[in-house]
C-alpha cells in the first residue's frame, strides 16, 4: 500500500502541474480553431473545427511583415549581443574587470522599470534619424540582452576551466588561443543557451517594440496585440496567430533541451 | 558627430526608415472604421500622389506610443485619431494644431457634423482641434422577437397594465428588464468591469434618470436622487436579472452572453449593432435590434456618447499633406463608402443619405442616438475621472458603500480634478 501510494501520488501532483502548463496551450490551440461565438461558449463546445482563422491572419492582418520583422530583429540582437557578452563575461571572470561595481553597473540598467529606459532610447532614435527603423529595435533590444546574457555567462568562464587555460599557457598558447580554443569550447553549451535566452527575449518583448516601431517595423507582440481592440478581442485569429508564433520558440526546443540543461549542469561534472 | 555616426548604423543596416514627404503616416487603433479606410486609401494615393502608411496599435498601449511622439519636436506621425479621453489633455498641453485656418481656405464645411459630435471630438474653446472621425454612442440592444412574442405580450399585459413593445421610457425599460428574466433568461446584461466598462455603461443609468455630471459651472451634480436611483438601478440589475459574473464582465464577455441569446437586452456601443448579425460572432441574428437608452420621458434620451476624432500634431513631419488626407477621408464622398461598408458616421449628410438607409435601416436609429446623447466631462482629468468613478461604483454594486457615499466621494475628487485643470475657478 505504501509503496503503491509513493507510485501514485507523485504521478498524481506532476499530472496536476503539467496541466497547469498545458491547458492554456491546449486551450490555444482549441480557440485557433473554431469561431468567437464557440470560443466563448461555457459549458465549452467543441463546434465545428477549421482553419479559417490561419488563413485570415495571412489575409487581414500584416501577419507575415510581423513575423518576418520579429526574427530579424531576434536574430540581429542575439548575433551582435551573444560575441560581446562572451566576451565581457571573460573578462569580468578572468581580469574582475572594473571590479564588482562595473558588474553592478552593466545590470543596473535593467533594475529600473522598462518605461524609464524607452523613453531617453526614443530621444537617441528621434536625434539620430532612427526612430522607426529596424535598426533601432536591434540596438534597444541589444541594450536587453547584453547584461542578462553576460551575467549568465561569467559563471562559465569561472571555475576549473581556468585551470585548464593556465595549462594551454603553460604549453605555449596566447592569451587569445586559450580564450578561443580552451575557453569557448569548454563554455560552448553556456554561450549557446544565452544565445537561446536572447533570442527569445527579444522575440516577446513589447514595450520597446511599441515604443520604438513604425507601420514597417511593427512585430509579432505589438501586432498581435493590436487585434485587442477598442471593439473588443478578435480572440479567435489572436489564438491562431499566438499558434504561429510560437512555433520558432518549439522549434529551438530539442536544442534548448540538450544544450541549456547540459549547459547549466556544467559546473558541476568538471 | 554622433548624430552622423548613429545615422551611418541605420544605414549601415540598411533598414533606415523612409521618411518621405510625399507620405502620409498615421497612428491608428484596430476598430472596424480603420479597414474600411484602409480599403479606400488607394483612391486617395491616385488622385494626389500621397502614399498613405496606416499603424494600427492596441487601444490600451496607444497613449503610452503617442506621448512622446507628441512631446518631440518632430515626431514620425502626420496624423492621428485622438479618443475623447484624451482631447482634454492634448489640447491643454498643446500638442494639436489648431485647424481653422486651413478649414476657412478650403471652405470645409464641418456644419454638416452632429453638434454634439464637433462639442466632443471637434471643438475645445472655440478652436477646432479635430474633425470627428467615428462615434461610438452607446444604445440599448435589446431582443425584438421576445417583444414579438405573443405569449410574452399577454403575460405582460396582465403583469403590468400596458402593452409591450419598444421603451419609450426608462421606467418601461427596467419593467421590461424584470419581466424577461425568466426560463434561464437574464433581462440585462451588464459591463461591470472597472474602471472603464463600468464607468461608460453607467453613464447611461445617470442619464436615463434624468442626471448630468456637472452644471455649467462644473459644479458635481453625482449626488443628487437621479445619481443615486442610477447606481441603485445598476446595482439591482447586475445582482438579480444578470448572469453570475456580470459586475466583472468586459464588453467582450457581456457581448456574448447577448449574442449568446442568453440576455433580452445589453446597453452598449453601436459598432455591436453590426457585430450581433455576424453569425460567426452570434447566434441571435436578425433578432436584435438598437435604439438610444430611453430617457425619463419620450422625448428624452439617455446614451453616453463617444467618439474619435482625426487631428494633426504638432509635431507632424508634413501638415500640408496630412491635412490633404483629412479633407479627403472627411467628404462626404468617403464618408458615405465609409458608411456603407458598415461605418459609424459623425456627419447627418451621411446618416440621412438614402442609399445608407436602405443599406442599413437602423441608420435614423444610430442617428436620433447620437442627436439626445449626452457628452462624459472632457478636461483634461478625463481618465482620471473614469479611474475614480469606475472603483466608487464597483464598490457599491459589490455593496460595500452605499450609492449616496459613492457618489459623494465621487463629486469630491470631481470637483478637486476640475480646480486642478481650472474648469473651476
Amino acid at each position: 500500500m505504501k509503496r503503491f501510494a509513493k507510485a501514485v501520488i507523485p504521478h498524481i501532483i506532476l499530472t496536476v502541474f503539467s496541466l497547469a502548463i498545458l491547458m492554456p496551450l491546449i486551450w490555444l490551440l482549441r480557440v485557433s480553431l473554431t469561431d468567437r461565438l464557440t470560443a466563448y461558449k461555457i459549458p465549452p463546445e467543441v463546434g465545428t473545427l477549421g482553419l479559417m482563422n490561419y488563413y485570415e491572419i495571412f489575409e487581414r492582418y500584416a501577419f507575415v511583415s510581423w513575423f518576418l520583422n520579429s526574427l530579424l530583429i531576434a536574430l540581429l540582437a542575439t548575433a551582435i549581443s551573444l560575441p560581446l557578452a562572451t566576451a565581457m563575461a571573460y573578462a569580468f571572470a578572468r581580469f574582475n574587470t572594473g571590479g564588482s561595481l562595473l558588474r553592478l553597473g552593466v545590470l543596473a540598467s535593467q533594475m529600473l522599470p522598462p518605461i524609464i529606459i524607452v523613453l531617453p532610447l526614443f530621444g537617441v532614435f528621434l536625434f539620430a534619424g532612427m526612430l522607426q527603423s529596424h535598426a533601432a529595435l536591434v540596438v534597444a533590444h541589444i541594450t536587453i540582452a547584453l547584461p542578462f546574457l553576460t551575467w549568465l555567462l561569467v559563471s562559465f568562464f569561472e571555475g576549473d576551466v581556468t585551470r585548464l587555460e593556465e595549462a594551454a599557457r603553460v604549453d605555449g598558447a596566447t592569451r587569445w588561443q586559450a580564450f578561443r580554443l580552451i575557453a569557448v569550447p569548454v563554455a560552448a553549451p553556456g554561450i549557446l543557451a544565452a544565445g537561446l535566452l536572447g533570442f527569445i527575449l527579444s522575440w516577446n518583448e513589447f514595450l520597446f517594440a511599441l515604443v520604438l516601431s513604425g507601420p514597417s517595423s511593427q512585430t509579432l507582440p505589438v501586432g498581435l496585440a493590436s487585434l485587442e481592440t477598442h471593439a473588443g478581442v478578435e480572440i479567435a485569429p489572436l489564438a491562431a496567430a499566438t499558434v504561429v508564433s510560437l512555433l520558432p520558440v518549439f522549434a529551438l526546443l530539442p536544442f534548448l533541451r540538450k544544450h541549456l540543461i547540459k549547459g547549466l549542469s556544467l559546473g558541476a561534472l568538471k | 558627430m554622433l548624430r552622423r555616426l548613429l545615422f551611418g548604423v541605420a544605414l549601415a543596416a540598411g533598414l533606415s526608415a523612409p521618411a518621405s514627404a510625399e507620405t502620409v503616416t498615421i497612428l491608428m487603433e484596430g476598430v472596424p472604421d480603420t479597414e474600411y479606410v484602409k480599403t479606400l486609401v488607394p483612391e486617395f494615393t491616385k488622385e494626389t500622389g500621397i502614399e498613405v502608411n496606416l499603424e494600427v496599435v492596441n487601444y490600451a498601449e496607444m497613449h503610452t506610443k503617442l506621448v512622446p511622439q507628441l512631446v518631440a519636436g518632430k515626431g514620425s506621425y502626420s496624423a492621428l485619431v485622438v479618443d475623447f479621453y484624451w482631447v482634454g489633455e492634448f489640447t491643454k498641453a498643446g500638442w494639436l494644431l489648431p485647424l481653422d485656418e486651413r478649414i476657412a481656405t478650403d471652405k470645409f464645411d464641418t456644419s454638416v457634423y452632429v453638434p454634439k459630435m464637433m462639442d466632443l471630438v471637434g471643438k475645445v474653446d472655440g478652436v477646432t482641434y479635430m474633425l470627428p472621425f467615428y462615434n461610438y454612442a452607446m444604445g440599448l440592444l435589446y431582443r425584438k422577437d421576445l417583444l414579438a412574442d405573443a405569449k410574452n405580450q399577454a403575460d405582460f399585459k396582465a403583469k403590468y397594465g400596458m402593452d409591450l413593445g419598444v421603451p419609450k421610457t426608462w421606467d418601461e425599460y427596467l419593467k421590461q428588464v424584470v419581466f424577461f428574466t425568466k426560463d434561464g433568461m437574464h433581462g440585462v446584461v451588464n459591463q461591470g468591469l472597472r474602471p472603464d466598462p463600468i464607468a461608460m455603461e453607467w453613464s447611461n443609468y445617470l442619464f436615463a434618470n434624468g442626471g448630468e455630471y456637472h452644471d455649467a459651472n462644473w459644479k458635481a451634480t453625482l449626488n443628487t436622487e437621479a445619481g443615486v436611483k442610477a447606481v441603485e438601478q445598476y446595482a439591482t440589475n447586475i445582482a438579480k436579472y444578470g448572469p453570475l459574473g456580470a459586475a466583472s464582465f468586459s464588453f467582450d464577455e457581456a457581448f456574448n452572453v447577448m449574442a449568446q441569446g442568453k440576455a433580452y437586452s445589453y446597453i452598449t456601443y453601436n459598432f455591436f449593432r453590426a457585430g450581433i448579425d455576424d453569425p460567426s460572432k452570434s447566434s441571435v441574428v436578425g433578432n436584435v435590434e438598437i435604439m438610444a437608452v430611453p430617457g425619463p420621458t419620450p422625448e428624452q434620451g439617455g446614451s453616453l456618447n463617444g467618439a474619435w476624432g482625426w487631428a494633426i500634431p504638432k509635431s507632424s513631419p508634413n501638415p500640408d499633406a496630412a491635412w490633404t488626407f483629412l479633407k479627403w477621408v472627411e467628404s462626404h464622398e468617403i464618408a458615405k463608402k465609409r458608411a456603407l461598408q458598415g461605418g459609424s458616421p459623425t456627419r447627418t449628410d451621411v446618416f440621412d443619405d438614402p442609399e445608407v438607409n436602405a443599406k442599413y435601416p437602423y441608420s435614423q436609429a444610430l442617428k436620433q442616438m447620437l442627436l439626445t446623447s449626452h457628452n462624459f466631462p472632457v478636461f483634461t482629468y478625463t481618465p482620471q475621472l473614469v479611474e475614480v468613478l469606475g472603483r466608487e461604483l464597483s464598490l457599491a454594486v459589490a455593496g460595500e458603500k452605499s450609492p449616496a457615499d459613492a457618489l459623494a466621494t465621487v463629486e469630491t475628487e470631481m470637483t478637486e480634478l476640475a480646480t486642478k485643470d481650472g474648469k473651476i475657478k
